[in-house]
């Protein structure tokens, strides 16, 4: 990943409390009771097994879903360049196909007020970062995932976000592309040190870069237990020890839920 | 409208089977199928058939009844009727252009002093000026359909009047009584309706008539036609119909143009005609009356004012080609005046 | 038994192309078996013309000036009731897209009025707008916009929900979300409407003229016919067929150029 303007991205100390937050779908309860606090400038992993309101949760974080009960409290000044204080990352990318790459990032620019030399700087500088320079002109359609995903994450740096949501951006790629693009948001979250919750089924992943893993449990979804991880990302291997037990015992306790989960209607 | 299937194919039989025994020397008994519109002006041929003189020159005639006078020449090709009475519009000639209609006879005359057809302008065009005929340039003017009668007796109106036909806005209605509403709102400065229509309109004054194009433009507005088929294949017939024709016009004139006419005479054509229309209007009598138009001595056919009229929309360019007026007209049926 | 053989191609067929010439080719080769039938006189010329007869009354109205009169007068009525019958269907599709309250009015009025046949009404708008230009332009106006509504209301369906919520959470503005994300996201299906209500402008053209029109094609046609003027009449045919094929090519450019990023 590019060096450029990274330093633009700078540690901005935003963190947020989940208190209490319950959540239902028509009387199907999907959230009960959640209590979590993300801090500042960590990458939060939630883990859980399939329908246990992960998504609802980061919903709920990033103001998309209006909860039942309880509340979402943020901290800390996001700063006077941010745009869009909470960001979100999405499985399925969500680009605008009638837009090309530097379009789609411009998007989420035009409604502020940025003239349009500084504007087509931003831009410029978030497609540098993610490597997508070259691209600027092509449709998404000409993109594989891969690009696409990094479209998504130039897209959500360009409006200088205190808290990325990312639900599963990686879960639409194939193995290798996933890898390669895992280690780049490692680097990048270490250096920029954006504030992260980042939502999984993949534990290989959520020890690559949690500091701390809530696991959520079956339905309704309750936090089971919170894992933390004090080595620094850029430290990380995947064939180190200490990490690979801590996702054996994650693994230990998703288990039977995802058991059930798997024996039941989607 | 009366249009049966079976009636074409008898007659494209007799057609067929024409060249193997020839042209028929005496009647064949067979019906004659007349087009004509449903209206008070083809009236002595209601009388004809009321007093039975078809029957009595051997040739039993059925009315097919349209409402509009272009489909009556246009089914004559097709050959769902034998014969029509209709006003000779532009579509008319250019179907008898190509080979296929002749004028036989004559037939309703828009003639001075009788008041068929007014000339109604809106309140409004009145009021701003327009209180005669050869005002009328510069105005919009409804009609039914291009190359009508209306158009016709407009377009007669401006040569008489001195003013151009193209500095009228014509306004193609389609239907009379799109006519009728478009005048009474205004919508078109002036029009053509028939009296039974007009004077009552103007006496509420909702519009106002100018002239009569009886007195404006007299001329031959109805004439007698046959397909050539019916010509070639139906001679005899096509004869017999026109000598009943004939006795029924005679019979009409007696009642309702001979100045001394008798009153019984009136009351019984009066009568004979309602067999076909106003049959169960109480006003029928007097509208009878009141509707009476012209019709020439033996249904004579007035040539000359045939050959104007296809002058006229020949020199319209409604009329392609050049048609001969010989070859439109046959006069071996009927008189000529 | 067990023999060696090759495996067959099964999977032939069911994909048809459209190869240009071949569609040129079969045009020109109906029209010059109709010029064939017509002039060694296996079909009647009396009331059916022949292809040289049209091209020639088609040469005639151009060179008199006429054919532009009338067709200036419809591509006035065409172009100006097309472009509000597009422009206010999509704005109401785009309400009734978004909107419960406009959806759940709106649909049932769209419903209950789109069947209607419009040219039964023209009467009616001769009533209502006059004679005049007004109940012409009303009557394509009328045809053109229920179809457009059906179409963006679908289109805006068919906007992934995703895109929206993308939008949202990136904190734009609702007009920047209907014409950023919404209004391009329905734009393809709006434009399928396009060729439904082009070539329904087109045949309401006619019966839109019917009535007090001194200029225009449909006007054009319905004189010739009441003056069995057969050449003429189909001359405004081929004038009329030939304007649809004008305008959809105009459509499938516009779509090119609009819709590339498909
Ligand atoms: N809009 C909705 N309406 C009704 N029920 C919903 C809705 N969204 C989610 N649910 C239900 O709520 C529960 C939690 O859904 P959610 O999408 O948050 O789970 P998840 O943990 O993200 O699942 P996955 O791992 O499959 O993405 C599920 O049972 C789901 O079926
Ligand atoms: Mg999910």
């Amino acid at each position: 990943m590019s060096d450029v303007a990274l330093d633009a991205l700078e540690r901005r100390g935003i963190g947020l409390s989940v208190c209490a937050v319950s959540h239902a779908y028509r009387g199907l309860k999907a959230l009960e009771g959640i209590d979590i606090e993300i801090p500042p400038g960590e990458v939060t992993v939630v883990v859980g097994p399939s329908g246990c309101g992960k998504s609802t949760l980061l919903g709920i974080l990033g103001g998309l879903v209006a909860q039942e009960a309880g509340e979402v409290v943020l901290h800390g000044d996001p700063g006077a360049d941010c745009l869009n204080p909470l960001t979100y990352v999405f499985q399925d990318f969500a680009l605008l196909p009638w837009r090309s790459v530097a379009g789609n990032v411009s998007l989420v620019l035009e409604d502020h007020a940025m003239d349009k030399a500084a504007r087509a700087a931003r831009v410029a500088e978030v497609l540098a970062l993610t490597g997508l320079t070259e691209f600027a002109d092509a449709w998404p359609r000409q993109l594989s995932g891969g690009m696409r995903q990094r479209v998504g994450i130039a897209r959500a740096l360009a409006v200088r976000p205190a808290v990325l949501l990312m639900d599963e951006p990686l879960s639409a790629l194939d193995a290798q592309t996933r890898d390669l693009l895992l280690d780049e948001f490692a680097a990048l979250i270490a250096r920029t040190g954006v504030t992260t919750v980042y939502v999984t089924h993949n534990l290989p992943e959520a020890v690559r870069l949690g500091h701390s893993i809530v696991v959520l449990g079956r339905r309704p979804g309750r936090v089971r237990e919170i894992i933390r991880i004090d080595m620094p990302l850029a430290e990380r291997r995947p064939d180190d020890t200490a990490l690979m037990a801590i996702e054996q015992r994650l693994w230990a306790l998703l288990r039977d839920d995802a058991a059930e989960a798997a024996r039941e209607l989607a | 409208m009366h249009i049966t299937r079976r009636g074409v194919l008898a007659t494209s039989l007799a057609a067929a089977s024409a060249p193997l025994i020839g042209r028929p020397a005496r009647a064949t008994g067979m019906k004659l199928r007349l087009g004509l519109l449903h209206t008070l002006s083809p009236a002595p041929f209601y009388m004809a058939q009321a007093r039975g003189y078809f029957e009595k020159h051997g040739t039993p005639v059925e009315f097919v009844f349209f409402d509009a006078a272009q489909p009556i020449a246009a089914a004559a090709v097709a050959g769902d009727i034998d014969v029509g009475v209709t006003a000779l519009t532009g579509g008319f000639f250019s179907l008898a252009g190509r080979g296929t209609l002749k004028v036989i006879g004559g037939g309703l005359h828009e003639q001075k002093g009788f008041q068929l057809t007014a000339l109604v302008v809106s309140k409004a065009a009145f009021a701003a000026g327009l209180t005669n005929a050869g005002k009328l340039g510069g105005h919009s003017f409804g009609i039914t359909q291009y190359g009508s009668s209306f158009h016709y007796m407009l377009g007669r109106i401006a040569d008489q009047g001195g003013f151009d036909l193209h500095s009228v806005t014509l306004r193609p209605l389609q239907q009379i009584g799109n006519m009728v509403a478009a005048v009474k709102t205004g919508q078109v400065d002036a029009t053509m309706i028939i009296a039974s229509v007009a004077k009552p309109m103007a006496d509420a004054g909702e519009v106002h008539i100018i002239g009569w194009v009886g007195d404006l433009v007299p001329y031959q507005i109805t004439a007698l036609f046959a397909p050539s088929r019916t010509i070639d294949s139906r001679m005899s017939d096509l004869k017999g119909f026109c000598d009943a024709y004939r006795q029924g016009v005679a019979d009409y004139r007696r009642a309702f143009l001979e100045p001394k006419r008798i009153a019984a005479d009136t009351d019984a054509a009066i009568a004979d005609i309602r067999k076909f229309i106003f049959a169960s209007d109480p006003d029928g009598p007097q509208k009878i009356r009141e509707g009476i138009g012209w019709y020439d001595d033996g249904a004579a056919l007035d040539v000359a004012d045939v050959r104007a009229q296809l002058a006229w929309f020949a020199q319209q360019g409604m009329v392609k080609g050049d048609i001969d007026p010989e070859a439109i007209i046959d006069t071996r049926f009927l008189p000529t005046r | 038994m067990l023999q060696d053989r090759r495996v067959p191609f099964r999977a032939s067929g069911y994909n048809p192309q459209t190869y240009g010439a071949i569609s040129l080719l079969t045009l020109i080769a109906t029209i010059a078996l109709w010029q064939l039938a017509a002039s060694q006189g296996w079909i009647s010329t009396q009331f059916a013309s022949s292809p040289e007869a049209i091209l020639q009354s088609l040469r005639n109205l151009y060179a008199s000036g006429e054919l532009w009169e009338h067709l200036s007068a419809s591509l006035q009525r065409l172009a100006i009731g097309w472009v509000i019958g597009t422009i206010t269907g999509i704005i109401f599709g785009l309400l009734l897209g978004l909107f419960s309250i406009a959806r759940s009015s709106g649909m049932a009025l769209v419903s209950a009025l789109f069947p209607i046949p419009k040219i039964a009404l023209v009467p009616l708008f001769i009533i209502w707008f006059g004679i005049g230009e007004g109940s012409k332009i009303v009557t394509l106006v009328f045809g053109v916009f229920f179809p457009t509504v059906i179409n963006t209301v679908a289109g805006v369906d068919a906007v992934p929900r995703g895109l929206i919520r993308m939008g949202q959470s990136f904190g734009l503005r609702p007009l920047s979300i209907v014409a950023k994300i919404v209004l391009p996201g329905a734009l393809p299906s709006i434009f399928a409407g396009f060729r439904i209500t082009t070539a329904t402008a087109i045949v309401l053209l006619v019966a839109a003229e019917m009535i007090g029109a001194e200029h225009g094609i449909g006007a054009f046609v319905l004189q010739a016919g009441n003056l069995y003027a057969t050449d003429d009449l189909l001359a405004g045919i081929v004038v009329l067929s030939l304007l649809g094929l004008c305008v959809s090519f105009v459509v499938g450019q516009l779509e090119r150029v609009l819709l590339r990023w498909r």
